[in-house]
């Protein structure tokens, strides 16, 4: 537990460094060639195709920056980036909120939390559109009009959705970092008499911030980039003007791909979806880091 | 961890207090709650499927009760047979995650043991990978991956592998940068070589963080549609997730009864796999994650 | 140095395995078919010529939803590309230019008997041939209208309709049987209403003004006889108007094989199963044109066209174009070929073309003998189909349950057709 860690710096030493160098071949060269075909090039060629026209990849047309001028002229497009910060932030809350409580629950020797777990975990074991249209019967069924005549009720059914998906996988990290926490701080907290909120608020917490960093990471950039369960519970509607009052990035960047001649904005628009996601998970990973604490 | 804490731990479920009590009962009513949506498309599955959308709720009963219908036009359906699907589904399904977990695994150790400008580029263009949607690259992935003739299930592992290398070598490089280089220095100096230190001392210690990543890689590949769809040769080849589109007509027409019991076919190998790990999964997800 | 060695090595190893050879010599057939239904039919056509004349023919069928994606990445193949595919309005027309071959005077155009459903390009060139054709009504159970004590003959306009449907509604409890059946806005419902009922107010506007090319903009001058109509579905039957979208066709479909509804708005498509999984009387069944208050819709046949044309692949070597086009010759002049093409399409526009037995099409010729007029499909020159029709149902669907206003479709039909003509040109 009190194993110094070292900087990142340090990890490695020259003593191991060469000789696994010198089998560059062997353990990076397959993983890098693959990535090189199966993401690399694709993206590379990707940027291309967002300054041209194209029908077919094989059949582009120079444009520039016509396409980026497009998408972001397109108030659809802008009102999907507000309404997608939306979904991320307030699921991003949630689902860490409810899968911390679970996992404090659950570890506090209840009868049957093994099977509680389990039962939490399946949902993320299941595609998205599947249930999502159980999800959508489910939902409308209980609601005076269905989720894609009102949009407040469309957003929060996919929240909904959305914990019910994610909260186990994030639960579990949870359950583990709270198991990491050491159990003679518990114990020295109790000792001086600290309740039961001021342990968790100035022991628990800082101990699995860790746990925090790789679920704030993950739920934040499956909000950012959530698809399945958008299209099959309100597909964007209602639509108010012309404008999706659901719909988030990658719907709209979806349906921008399956319209004629508007294949180059959409891969301007996916360039720009690229630069926000990656943008906001490096902040937040800097964010987070910063708050861990050195075991 | 003293042995009186322990024996107290052991001890607890005995005399749960009223409080523990209530938790229990509140979650017991929180996890039926919880398996609802995939209990009502079991018993949907059991339905004509005229009864389905119109009161998806209602149990089957004697006139809506169809039997294994659902199930055996499922399988018969169109004249690309189901057990072929099914079969490449686990085909691709194991090998793709195997050779992730062995490949990124390796990627990352010496990402991290080298730690040069070439490796520091690779690991932050994985990173990146991980937030680009994939409609960005689906045409020029699908293109790409032909003309490397990969549009065979023996092969799309590949693409599997270049495309989901992202998060898999952002897991590993966590978990490696946390595991005290001692011990490899140990190894290196009693003379072993890098393959024999990563395989008999590095890879043993990263079992948690392969089962974390396992999962993720499974069921990202088990239910995916469009990559395999774009990739494979449609007239040789299908998957599970494609084959249940097929089962939908033009205009958007669709056997929601058969879609049901395919669903369930679909779910037996993951719920299986799942049970039969389950442990390891627990605690492997998360053991590996918080590494990360 | 090692290393970029590598790496280089490995990149010249991938680009020797892109060099292959490309088989050259006899053509061969490769058809991107739209319809799944149609799949298994096609396999096996394609088996019989094949075997009959050597000649490779290959059948892909597009998943559901996916045909443009599956087209864009199967035209990329360059030397597997599709020879054959299909086009289905001006929208693909304008996207697909460059890979449609003008078929002006091959044998397969001389074999037709009419070219009324093919498509054109800006240069007046056909480039694509509508090789089946379908029409939609109102379908109406004759057995359960008498039984409520009218006949067919007493539908002659909107006002009549709405008169029989209003009573039934009323009358729905000591009936058992509603007007109308579930208009769904489903995705697997609602293009009945974004696209076929749409045509009414698209085809009268276009007939006014005498367009006959995508227009850039439409002005919605019929929109009151869509409103017409639209209401009517919604109040005259037993479905939740405030919970539309949660209505599938299958539904729709339920209510009026069960005798549950008489009426119901759909296609010729829909005889083979009526009739045939669901066991209906074919005597019991006839489709009404679609009446909605315009003036002299008394004379109104049914709504008549296509989306299924045939496109062959300008890109393709002429071997293959040869035959792709010597293939479709056969497929429409056999004996296999057409006994296919009636059974899966129904009567097909070719002058070998089988009989049909489907009763729908039977009373589209009878309209046409009685020299009314075609409703033909306006609606094939939607701009951005998809995204101009889920405007339409959104508001539609708003609108039914009483969140938003007529304007809200309005706007839709209006100033979406704009916007998405601006965006595909």
């Amino acid at each position: 537990m009190t194993k110094k860690k070292r900087s990142a710096g340090a990890v490695t030493s020259p003593l191991i460094r060469r000789p696994i160098q010198r089998r560059f071949a062997i353990f990076l060269l397959p993983t890098f060639v693959c990535f090189c075909i199966g993401f690399l090039w694709p993206f590379l060629q990707g940027l291309y195709l967002s300054l041209n026209k194209f029908t077919t990849t094989s059949n582009a047309e120079w444009v520039g920056f016509g396409n980026y001028v497009k998408a972001w002229n397109d108030p659809g497009f802008r009102a999907a980036f507000g309404y997608t910060a939306r979904v991320a932030v307030v699921s991003l809350v949630l689902i860490n909120v409810l899968a911390f409580f679970v996992a404090y629950a659950l570890t506090r020797e209840i009868r049957g939390s093994s099977l509680f777990r389990g039962v939490f975990f399946v949902p993320n074991l299941i595609g998205g559109i599947v249930l999502g249209y159980i999800w959508k019967t489910i939902i409308d069924s209980v609601l005076p009009v269905s989720m894609s005549i009102q949009a407040e009720y469309g957003f929060w059914g996919l929240i909904v959705v959305m914990c019910w998906q994610q909260v186990g996988y994030m639960m579990i990290i949870y359950i583990a970092g709270l198991q990491a926490v050491p159990e003679d701080m518990l114990e020295a907290a109790r000792i001086d008499g600290a309740n039961g909120w001021k342990t968790l608020w100035y022991i628990t917490l800082p101990n699995v911030m860790p746990s925090i960093t790789i679920c704030t990471f993950l739920s934040l950039t499956n909000g950012f980039k959530l698809y399945d369960q958008n299209l099959v519970l309100t597909n964007g509607a209602p639509v108010r003007r012309g404008i999706g009052a659901t719909e988030m990035l990658a719907l709209n960047i979806a349906k921008t791909f399956s319209t004629a001649n508007q294949r180059g904005v959409a891969q301007a628009k996916a360039v720009l979806f690229f630069i926000l996601v990656t943008t906001i998970a490096l902040i937040q990973l800097w964010a987070t880091r910063r708050k861990e604490v050195q075991q | 961890m003293s042995q009186a804490v322990k024996a107290r731990k052991a001890a607890l479920p005995e005399k749960q207090s009223p409080g523990k009590l209530a938790l229990t009962v509140l979650f017991a009513v929180i996890s039926v709650a919880w398996m609802m949506p995939i209990i009502i498309v079991l018993y949907n599955s059991f339905k004509e499927n005229g009864f389905v959308n119109a009161n998806v709720f209602a149990l089957p009963n004697r006139e809506s009760f169809v039997g294994l219908n659902n199930y055996v036009n499922g399988i018969t359906f169109g004249n690309y047979p189901f057990y072929n699907s099914a079969g490449y589904s686990v085909y691709i399904t194991i090998v793709s995650t195997g050779l992730i977990l062995l490949c990124t695994s390796m990627a990352a150790w010496y990402i991290s043991r080298v730690n040069d400008l070439f490796s520091r580029i690779v690991y932050y263009l994985c990173v990146f990978s991980m937030v680009v949607p994939f409609q960005m690259v689906m045409f020029t992935l699908a293109n790409t991956a032909r003309e490397l003739h990969l549009d065979t299930p023996w092969t799309i592992p590949v693409v599997y592998l270049g495309f989901g290398a992202g998060l898999a070598v952002f897991m590993f490089v966590g978990f490696v940068k946390s595991i005290p280089i001692d011990i490899e220095e140990a190894a290196a100096i009693d003379g072993c070589s890098p393959m024999r230190t990563f395989f008999s001392v590095v890879l043993p210690m990263m079992k948690p963080t392969l089962i974390s990543v396992g999962v993720l890689e499974i069921m990202w590949v088990w239910n995916d549609y469009l990559l395999p769809y774009l990739v494979l040769d449609q007239t040789k080849y299908k998957t599970i997730p494609i084959h249940i589109q097929y089962l939908q007509g033009s205009y958007g027409r669709v056997d929601l009864g058969a879609t049901m019991a395919l669903i369930i076919l679909s779910l037996i190998p993951i719920i299986v796999f799942y049970l039969s790990c389950q442990k390891h999964i627990i605690k492997g997800v998360a053991a590996g994650a918080v590494k990360g | 140095m090692r290393k970029l060695f590598a790496v280089l090595l490995a990149a010249a190893m991938l680009l020797s395995m892109m060099s292959f050879a490309s088989a050259e010599g006899e053509g061969k057939v490769y058809y991107l078919n739209f319809k799944p239904e149609a799949d298994q039919a096609w396999q096996a056509l394609a088996q019989q010529y094949q075997a009959l004349t050597g000649v490779e023919v290959k059948v892909l069928t597009a998943a559901s939803g996916s045909y443009s994606t599956t087209l864009t990445s199967e035209m990329d193949k360059k030397d597997a590309a599709p020879t054959l595919f299909q086009i289905g309005n001006a929208e693909g027309v304008a996207t697909w230019a460059d890979y449609a071959l003008p078929l002006d005077g091959t044998e397969l155009m001389q074999e037709m008997t009419t070219e009324d459903f093919n498509l054109k390009n800006a240069a007046g060139q056909t480039v694509a041939v509508g090789y089946c054709y379908e029409a939609y009504g109102i379908i109406t159970n004759k057995a359960l209208l008498e039984k409520a004590g009218y006949s067919v003959a007493d539908i002659t306009n909107f006002e009549s309709l709405k008169k029989v449907a209003d009573d039934i509604h009323a009358r729905a409890a000591e009936l058992g049987f509603d007007a109308f059946t579930s208009a769904g806005l489903d995705g697997s419902s609602s293009w009945r209403f974004s696209g076929h009922l749409t045509n009414m107010p698209l085809f009268y506007e276009f007939r006014d003004d005498g367009v006959t090319e995508q227009p850039a903009t439409v002005k919605g001058s019929y929109l009151n006889a869509y409103k017409n109509i639209w209401d009517l579905y919604i109040t005259d039957s037993a479905a939740d108007a405030k919970k539309l979208s949660g209505y599938t066709g299958a539904d729709a479909e339920k209510d009026f094989y069960d005798g549950k509804a008489v009426f119901f708005q759909n296609g010729t498509w829909e005889y083979a199963d009526l009739t045939g999984k669901y066991g209906m009387n074919p005597d019991d069944l006839c489709m009404l044109p679609i009446y909605c208050g315009v003036e002299g819709e008394e004379n109104a046949a049914l709504c008549a066209g296509t989306e299924n044309c045939w496109a062959v692949n300008a890109k393709a070597s002429e071997a293959d174009q040869k035959a792709t086009l010597d293939f479709l010759k056969w497929v429409v002049t056999s004996e296999e070929g057409t006994q296919m093409m009636a059974e899966q399409f129904g009567p097909i526009p070719f002058k070998a073309a089988k009989a049909s037995s489907n009763v729908f099409f039977n009373d589209a010729t009878e309209m046409l003998n009685a020299g009314k007029y075609v409703v033909t499909w306006a609606f094939n020159y939607t701009p951005d189909v998809d995204n101009w029709r889920a405007g339409i149902v959104s508001a539609l669907e708003q609108y039914s349950a009483g969140a938003a206003d007529w304007g809200e479709v309005e706007y839709a039909f209006v100033d979406g057709w704009a916007t998405a003509y601006a965006n595909t040109h």
